[in-house]
């Protein structure tokens, strides 16, 4: 696939509403010019509005006038009249410059221009808004349902859905999409057309690729996901800000990534309801976020080697040796294995641990070791001669197409984008720390897996000053918690966009209030489903054992994907 | 998996006896002895598996001598030890439990102690399948294709709330309130998730009861596998008509009735 | 010393005593006058059974053949039963120390009555046929890969006299048997109706083309420096010390003579039975179980056995042709042990590769076979072709 324009030819100089104070929205507006119909404020940017029919221009005028070349999101949701989507934008270069572009579309004809040609990510986006609210998008090339089933009646995430209609779901075998294409004068395709998963060893969980073969090569390849679409925007918009939802985002991205998830929300709601975070909480918060980024990373690693290496090998047993570690500090923290529910509006559950001596002790035991296990990765990975032959080179995504696919994160940084929320939108205690983003030019398997065992290098440095921090923090100033009302009803019709740096990548929320308790819309956006679709990108052309590595070195969570 | 299991070797389910305990007191007679008479549990078998309830632990040699001898007895009991005793388990991961259940597996806690840490990624190959996750309608025909891939005797451990009742998830539009609505289930292991340490003590239950000829796969309102054209009529299966084949495998939910 | 042994030998292969036969037999006859009690030409076991049985040499030609059933089942009980031991005990405890784990230990002492209940239930389960397989090949695969790992078993010299048959051509023979078992991998593959074991079933077979050549060529300089085709024969060639440091004596093991035969050997062989880094034919991960993965019970037995049979016959080869065989200090009775213990240091190589080696790609793999391995076995056969003909 190639890309839809040149996007070299972007200038960082002549940057339309980018100023060295932030971004001038009035300069923006004259550059969409009548384009734009009207304008809101969001809590996290301004907001344009602009007609269903106009929206590709207006995001070609933003993105090539203005620089706004990452697309995070696109979030629809359905008013009492009308349905809106939203896409909110950012720049690579710096993420606090946002915008966000809003088309209402009438409620007898839900349907707007598709922004498929501006920004790739923007299919499976708008696919799901489709799937799950009910939004058309005109001129989309593949608009299918993609998180429910084919024969799903109704959206689930508009007003009127009613949940206790019965379903019918089919189990049908798959067709060859490339059949006809190839089709020879017997009329059958020379390719073969394979399923994989959405049970099978490599996928991580429940992922479904349908994967045409050429030989042992890769000639098409498309991920069917949903098998683990668990309603999480519904049962978050079920619960109250307060206590409800925290428990839920654990459960996106489970693989111990809690804590970075769980900061995703807080920091959110936080900044809707206008809440203060104890400074002593935010260390906390940063110390144990960086845990859960060291065991996100490891199981990345581990499975990788599960992938590459075979069933049960070495690697993958160190791997899971040294979450262990990790896991026993979380549950000293936060008093759960996997699922924390540590994080608290305005603060955290409880202080450390006591004796605090001891646990700290247990973590610079475990900082200590880690230098070595990671020697240790090293040799058994990283360096082994097989290794290198089977992932350098291979699984290639460049830079400029890791943005047009919206990708975050490893992913995005082992392709020489320089992004990482910690730096660039600041968050927690991260900019009064001292530590480096890891990113590698190269792009392909090697330095998705190289990247990450970075990283861990660096959450371990980010911790060690944390834990220095906490232990000579004086006894009387260990506040935990703000002053948080009761019920939180943040002001009706507040809507904000926040994301933190999850373990893969940008884990942004957007909450809309109705003045309840409870939040009117709450879409997830995650850095895997976004990351995922970039697969084809790298697995294309390729042999089916490097579709497989790719897959693993993108570290999916179907948990997050499918939501 | 690609093909489908039509064609079994040993026999199905509705032509073995019923009788699984290898005991003094029943006559293992060769015909269902009615398991409505056996109390509440083994109705609800009965609903679940037709006549003939449980037949994982039948050999053929009981079969084919249709009472309970000593020397069929001593056999039976070594066929529930080597079952007990030794399993492979299916690499079969859905959700957040699969984290836990690979915890399990590995350095710390080391499943295989217990003769049932190697997994096998085909389920032709595979005698116990964890269901560590939340399951899903698009999911559920996928799981139960699977669960009717692997070989008898096969046996299900339910891992987590999810697969208990749908858990967390359970008011979801989307989420099955359940594994036993789509498989039977021979242990639940609740937890949202689980410890490792929870699973261990799971599959060591599952395997004492294995020894002891003991299983009650229950399922409380199964959603089965069946063809589009056998569904009754009505306005939604009327709507899809032009859209399904009428051999199509189809599951079919209703919502409404699920609890 | 062994006078009597040549002329036993050449009595069961009568026919092909040609000329050339009579300068290797004189050859090893010069080796075993130095070192005879370890290992040598002796007798295959069939002879010694009937000698014992006082039915002289060369009996009639049944009760040959009824005694050669009976040994035949001896090797083939012992064979397996190490597979079992092996594959499932010792793959297990194995793997569980690389990973640091401690595997199975409930089922007996240290696990090991799981063997029993292991095989138990594999063969109980229910044996599923899916439908569209392509019978019989489907049922005949299963039995097609144990098979040719048995049948190499005949002529391997394993010390305490078991070898079942001592041919002129033994090294030919026990390489052409064991390669009857990419037949049985492809044909599992296509006969199973499903894909992935059909690119498994491909994948072996692209492997064990590439492999099979490197591995015959370099096993060729082996017979270069023995100067015969005989198992027992080039056994007995290895038996003279090579050099002597400090009193002990180190033998011309040809891993020694010719370390680099030895590791493109090893490394040919590990793609041969399959083992990581060369498993693409199986590799879980991608594949699911490969060539394997529609079998269940008795067949899935079947090929899980075969698999590891080979890994054996590897062995076996690989302690014949460059390991001394049976030879080893003690009497020439503990020669049996010795042997066992050499195939199962080979075994424990493959479960380490295993552990700690990822796999090639197949593109890589095959690359490998023919750009590399076929290329350095041939320059290791000149090499040794000119080194044997200046020196020896």
């Amino acid at each position: 696939m190639s890309l839809e324009e040149p996007t070299g030819e972007r200038t960082e100089t002549h940057l339309t509403g980018v100023t060295e104070a932030g971004l001038d929205y009035d300069a923006i507006a004259d550059l969409l010019g009548d384009r734009v119909v009207g304008r809101e404020t969001h809590l996290n940017a301004e907001a344009f509005v602009v007609r269903p029919d106009e929206v590709q221009e207006a995001l070609f005028a933003l993105r090539d006038e203005a620089g706004f070349d990452h697309c995070s999101c696109v979030t629809a949701q359905e008013y009492e009249d009308r349905f809106e989507s939203i896409y909110h934008l950012k720049r690579y270069d710096d993420p606090t410059q946002e915008v966000s572009v809003v088309v209402p579309t009438p409620r007898d004809a839900p349907a707007s221009q598709t922004a498929e040609p501006v920004y790739r990510t923007a299919d499976w986006h708008e696919r799901e808004a489709y799937d799950l609210v009910g939004v058309e998008y005109e001129g989309h090339p593949d608009l299918r349902r993609i998180l429910l089933p084919e024969t799903w009646q109704g959206h689930p995430l508009g007003l009127d859905y009613d949940q206790d209609r019965p379903q019918i779901v089919t189990l049908e075998s798959h067709a060859n999409p490339l059949a006809e294409d190839q089709a020879d004068d017997t009329g059958e395709a020379d390719t073969m057309f394979l399923n994989i998963g959405p049970h099978h060893p490599a996928t991580h969980g429940v992922l479904h690729v349908e994967t045409v073969l050429d030989g042992e090569q890769v000639a098409d390849v498309r991920s069917d996901i949903g098998y683990l679409h668990r309603c999480e925007e519904q049962m978050a918009q079920s619960g109250k800000y307060r206590h409800e939802i925290m428990p839920y985002p654990d459960r996106w991205d489970y693989v111990s990534a809690g804590l970075l998830n769980e900061w995703a929300y807080a920091r959110t709601a936080e900044d809707l309801a206008g809440l203060e975070v104890p400074e002593y909480a935010q260390v906390i918060r940063t110390m144990g976020a960086e845990f859960s980024r060291i065991a996100a990373h490891m199981l990345a690693v581990a499975t990788f080697a599960l992938d590459v290496y075979g069933e049960f090998t070495a690697t993958f047993m160190y791997g899971f040796r040294d979450r262990e570690v990790v896991m026993d500090i979380l549950e000293d923290l936060t008093g759960q294995r996997l699922m924390f529910n540590y994080f608290r509006l305005g603060g955290v559950a409880w202080d450390l641990p006591e004796p605090r001596a001891e646990f700290f002790e247990k973590i610079r035991d475990f900082l200590d070791e880690l230098p070595g296990k990671l020697d240790e990765y090293h040799d058994l990975i990283t360096s082994n001669e097989i290794f290198q032959l089977r992932c350098v080179d291979t699984g290639v995504i460049d830079a400029e197409t890791a943005k047009d696919y919206g990708c975050t994160g490893p992913v995005a940084r082992a392709s020489g984008v320089d992004y990482d929320l910690r730096r660039d939108d600041p968050y927690g205690y991260y900019d009064e720390l001292d530590w480096d983003v890891a990113v590698e030019p190269d792009g392909d398997n090697y330095a998705r897996v190289l990247t990450r065992l970075r990283e861990v290098e660096q959450s371990a440095r980010i911790i060690e000053q944390c834990v220095d921090l906490l232990e000579d923090w004086p006894e009387e100033e260990r506040e935990i918690q703000s002053n948080v009302p009761r019920t939180l009803r943040p002001d009706e019709d507040a809507e904000i966009y926040r994301a933190v740096e999850g373990a893969k990548g940008e884990l942004g929320i957007y909450i809309r209030s109705d003045g309840t308790d409870k939040p009117a819309r709450f879409k997830i956006r995650s850095p895997c489903f976004s990351n995922l679709q970039a697969l084809p990108e790298m697995a294309e052309g390729e042999y089916i054992a490097d579709l497989i590595a790719s897959l693993a070195s993108i570290d999916i969570v179907l948990g997050e994907v499918d939501r | 998996m690609s093909s489908n299991r039509e064609t079994t070797e040993t026999g199905t389910a509705d032509a073995q006896p019923t009788d699984m305990q290898f005991g003094e007191a029943r006559s293992a007679s060769t015909d269902s002895d009615g398991p409505a008479a056996e109390g509440v549990v083994e109705s609800t078998q009965e609903a679940r598996m037709g006549s003939g309830a449980d037949s994982r632990f039948n050999s053929k040699l009981r079969n084919a001598f249709g009472s309970s001898p000593f020397i069929l007895t001593k056999f039976d009991k070594f066929m529930n030890w080597v079952r007990g005793s030794s399993m492979f388990m299916l690499q079969f991961g859905i959700a957040c439990c699969s984290i836990e259940m690979m915890h399990t597996y590995a350095v710390k806690h080391d499943l295989d102690r217990f003769g049932a840490g190697v997994p096998r990624a085909s389920p032709r190959q595979a005698d116990v399948i964890i269901v560590p996750g939340t399951i899903v309608s698009k999911f559920a025909p996928r799981m139960k294709r699977v669960y009717d891939q692997m070989p008898e005797p096969k046996f299900v451990v339910s891992m987590g709330s999810c697969t208990v009742s749908g858990g967390p998830f359970q008011q979801g539009y989307n989420v099955i309130k359940g594994a036993e609505e789509v498989i039977p289930c021979d242990i639940h292991v609740p937890g949202c998730p689980p410890r490792p340490e929870a699973l261990i003590y799971g599959v060591a239950k599952l395997q004492e009861r294995i020894a002891e000829g003991e299983s009650a796969p229950v399922t409380v309102k199964p959603y089965e596998l069946e063809q589009f054209g056998d569904l009754q009529r009505d306005e939604l299966v009327e709507h899809l008509a032009a859209d399904i084949d009428e051999d199509t495998l189809v599951m079919r939910y209703n919502w409404a009735d699920s609890t | 010393m062994r006078a009597g042994g040549p002329p036993l030998q050449q009595g069961t292969t009568t026919a092909n005593a040609t000329g050339g036969a009579t300068t290797t037999a004189n050859a090893t006859g010069a080796a075993n006058a130095t070192n005879g009690s370890a290992a040598g030409v002796g007798p295959t076991a069939p002879e010694t059974i009937s000698g014992w049985l006082g039915l002289g040499a060369n009996p009639d030609p049944g009760v040959q053949f009824l005694i050669g059933i009976v040994v035949a089942s001896l090797i083939a009980t012992v064979f397996l039963g190490l597979a079992a031991f092996a594959g499932i005990w010792g793959k297990r405890k194995i793997t569980a120390a690389f990973t640091d784990r401690i595997a199975v230990n409930r089922v007996g002492p240290f696990g090991l009555l799981i063997i029993v209940a292991d095989a138990v239930r594999l063969l109980s389960k229910e044996l599923i046929v899916p439908e569209d397989v392509d019978r019989p090949a489907y049922d005949i695969a299963p039995m097609l890969v144990p098979f040719s790992a048995l049948l190499g078993f005949a002529v391997i010299p394993m010390g305490s006299g078991l070898q079942l048959a001592d041919p002129e051509t033994g090294f030919v023979f026990v390489f052409a048997a064991a390669s009857i078992a990419s037949l049985g991998l492809l044909t599992a593959g296509y006969a199973s109706n499903n894909k992935y074991s059909f690119l498994g079933g491909l994948r072996a077979v692209a492997q064990n083309l590439a492999y099979e050549i490197p591995l015959v060529v370099t096993a060729a300089s082996v017979v270069l420096f023995a100067g015969t085709l005989r198992m027992s024969e080039i056994v007995a060639a290895q038996a003279e010390p090579l050099v002597t440091v400090a009193g002990f004596a180190i033998p011309a093991w040809f891993a020694f003579v010719n370390p680099f035969a030895f590791v493109l050997f090893m490394t040919a062989n590990l793609a041969e039975v399959g083992r990581n880094p060369f498993d693409v034919p199986e590799a879980p991960g991608e594949l699911v179980a490969g060539y394997m993965t529609e079998y269940s019970s008795v067949y899935f037995v079947l090929l899980y056995l075969g698999e590891f049979l080979h890994i054996f016959l590897g062995g076996a080869i690989v302690a014949t042709l460059f390991l001394g065989g049976p030879a080893g200090p003690g009497p020439a009775a503990l020669g049996l042990v010795w042997f066992m213990l050499k195939v199962l240091a080979v075994y424990l190589f493959t479960q380490w590769m295993r552990s700690a080696i990822p796999r090639v790609r197949i593109d890589q793999l095959i690359e490998i076979g023919w750009k590399g391995m076929l290329v350095l076995s041939f320059a290791n056969l000149v090499l040794t072709a000119v080194i044997v003909g200046l020196i020896v």
